[in-house]
């Protein structure tokens, strides 16, 4: 248990937005662990819940039944929150401070001690690159300058437990890559990362484990490479010498061109395939297995889901 | 008590850096200083008139800074979300509110200081002589005024910015109302309005509580009783109207 820094059980949420419209169920009994010092992704399509999870662990919504624990404590506890930085899905920040100013503000609120806040600010500002804009006023900073700042602001309390809502959404490529690059720099230094994201490379890339949710629960946990290959079982076979309409191997797709056949097959008839090919005389030119993506993953759970 | 620092200077911060609250102080600035033309048009003592005028506009453009300012800053914070930033982190929604609350207040209480300077300077101009009853009525000014802005911390938890705006100038308008309420229902042969009117009556502050601009005005007597009620009053229904704040605001799902 002590190894868990971010446990979400059977969590439920339905909002009710007036008198005349109907409940809308968000969360149907979400559940997920988070291990220490690792990068969890948390991945589904736009309304299945994401944004209401994160909400609910940092106490802004309530959430109707379920339990979340932070490092081993009730999620409503200071002590808990202490452990938290956490970063929302846009930088809501003040246009009428500089970054130096909010992020002083965000000190007091976290109770830094006040000896040590100017040190601490002004080595946040330097990690997320800030250190030169940090007195001009946050009205004036473009979006990549606000995300930065916000993802100071959750570094500024040393937390144990990074939570970032979208954290690339919106961002241009360099925008994602500085962003990427200070979650490898956190996790690399021992804290747990955990972002929610719709954007499937950035999962890809960032992510130790991922839990595909969809639809208000999790479908899926597991590493990437778990959750691909676990349903990854196509192959791609490119030959010569044989048209794929005369094969009587069930093909998944297929197409001619430039005298190739190209074909897709399952792994269960990948064998039958290559005997077939090897009976007929067909010359083989490439053989690719396909091991299903997380967005074919991500697809698969999502259909017929409405949103 | 830390945090509740912090949001209150936060949110002094804001209010100060804010263009809307310049064009109520320059208002009220003018107003005051217009009131030597009301005494110059006026038949009676003219330094009364001014004192009366002056005292009436104080408290007017106070009313509303305090209505308008809660009401752009607590709604802000909660519809530009930037409210996410403070409750996700070690704080408590009912120090939130109440960080909002005393920065409104010092918000207030800082334009009241200087409309009041402004108008004991109008004062000394007139009469000769510093005049420090004028310091008392924007003092029991002030009182009033944070009750105001509890009504406006509760509403701005409650409902929409123009819904709570209208609603804590009614609490205004009605507080000063109360010995009228108090009247009508002696005099209102209905049963049902008469209880309405009666509810009202309990529920809403008598504002006049605080109002001793006739006295100061024309050198009358003050009793301390009176003061020192004026002074338990506030506590008791800032209190209470926070407790209000802050127990809806616990509950409310920031979405």
């Amino acid at each position: 248990m002590a190894d868990i820094q971010l446990s979400v059980e059977d969590l439920r949420k339905t909002f009710h937005p007036g008198l005349f419209e109907s409940p809308i169920e968000v969360l149907k009994g979400l559940s997920f662990d988070v291990r220490r010092a690792e990068i969890f992704g948390f991945l589904g399509p736009n309304g299945a819940g994401k944004t209401t999870t994160i909400k609910a662990i940092t106490e802004l919504i309530y959430p109707d039944s379920g339990s979340i624990s932070v490092c081993g404590l009730p999620h409503t506890s200071l002590e808990a929150k202490r452990k938290i930085g956490f970063m929302t899905e846009s930088p809501y920040v003040y246009s009428h401070l500089t970054g130096r100013e909010f992020l002083r503000f965000c000190a007091e609120l976290l109770g830094v001690v006040r000896s040590q806040q100017e040190d601490r600010i002004s080595r946040v500002l330097d990690d997320v690159g800030m250190a030169a804009s940090g007195d001009r006023k946050m009205g004036a900073y473009s979006k990549g300058m606000l995300q930065r700042v916000a993802f100071g602001q959750a570094l500024l309390g040393d937390p144990k437990l990074l939570i970032l809502d979208e954290p690339m959404s919106g961002l241009d490529p360099i925008g994602r890559r500085d962003v990427r690059d200070m979650i490898l720099r956190q996790a690399a230094a021992g804290v747990t990362v955990f972002f929610s994201s719709h954007i499937i490379p950035d999962v890809e890339a960032l992510c130790d484990r991922v839990a595909i949710v969809v639809d208000g629960r999790v479908r899926a946990v597991g590493t990437v490479r778990d959750l691909v290959s676990r349903e990854a079982d196509r192959y791609e076979v490119t030959f010569a010498g044989v048209s794929p309409e005369e094969l009587s191997t069930r093909l998944l797709a297929h197409h001619v061109g430039s005298g190739e056949a190209w074909v897709r097959v399952s792994s269960e008839d990948r064998d039958a395939l290559i005997r077939e090919l090897a009976d007929r005389g067909a010359r083989l030119v490439s053989m690719n297995p396909m091991r299903a993506t997380l967005e074919d993953l991500l697809m698969t759970h999502s259909e017929g889901v409405d949103r | 008590m830390r945090a509740i620092r912090a949001i209150a200077v936060n949110t002094f911060r804001e209010a100060i850096r804010d263009r809307i609250l310049y064009l109520f102080i320059g208002f009220a600035i003018v107003m005051v200083i217009s009131t030597k033309l009301f005494g110059m048009l006026t038949v009676g003592d003219e330094a009364k008139i001014v004192k009366d005028i002056g005292l009436a506009a104080m408290q007017f453009f106070s009313m509303l800074i305090a209505v308008m300012m809660s009401m752009l800053l607590i709604s802000r914070e909660v519809d530009n979300r930037t409210v996410f930033n403070i409750l996700a982190k070690p704080v408590r929604r009912w120090q939130f509110v109440l960080g909002k609350y005393l920065g409104l207040v010092a918000i207030v209480a800082a334009n009241l200081l200087l409309i009041t300077l402004v108008l004991v300077v109008m004062v000394l101009i007139y009469t000769g002589q510093f005049d420090p009853m004028l310091v008392f009525a924007a003092a029991m000014t002030m009182l009033e005024m944070s009750v105001l802005a509890a009504f406006a911390t509760l509403f701005a938890v409650l409902t929409r910015p123009i819904l709570g705006s209208l609603m804590t100038l009614a609490m205004f308008v009605v507080g000063h109302m109360s010995a009228d309420l108090w009247m009508l229902t002696r005099q209102l042969p209905g049963t049902f309005t008469r209880a309405v009117i009666a509810t009202v009556y309990y529920l809403v502050p008598n504002l006049e509580r605080f109002n001793f601009r006739t006295e100061v005005v024309h050198d009358l007597p003050i009793p301390p009783a009176a003061v020192g009620w004026a002074v338990v009053y506030a506590s008791a229904c800032v209190g209470v109207l926070l407790f209000l704040a802050a127990l809806r605001f616990q509950t409310k799902d920031l979405k």
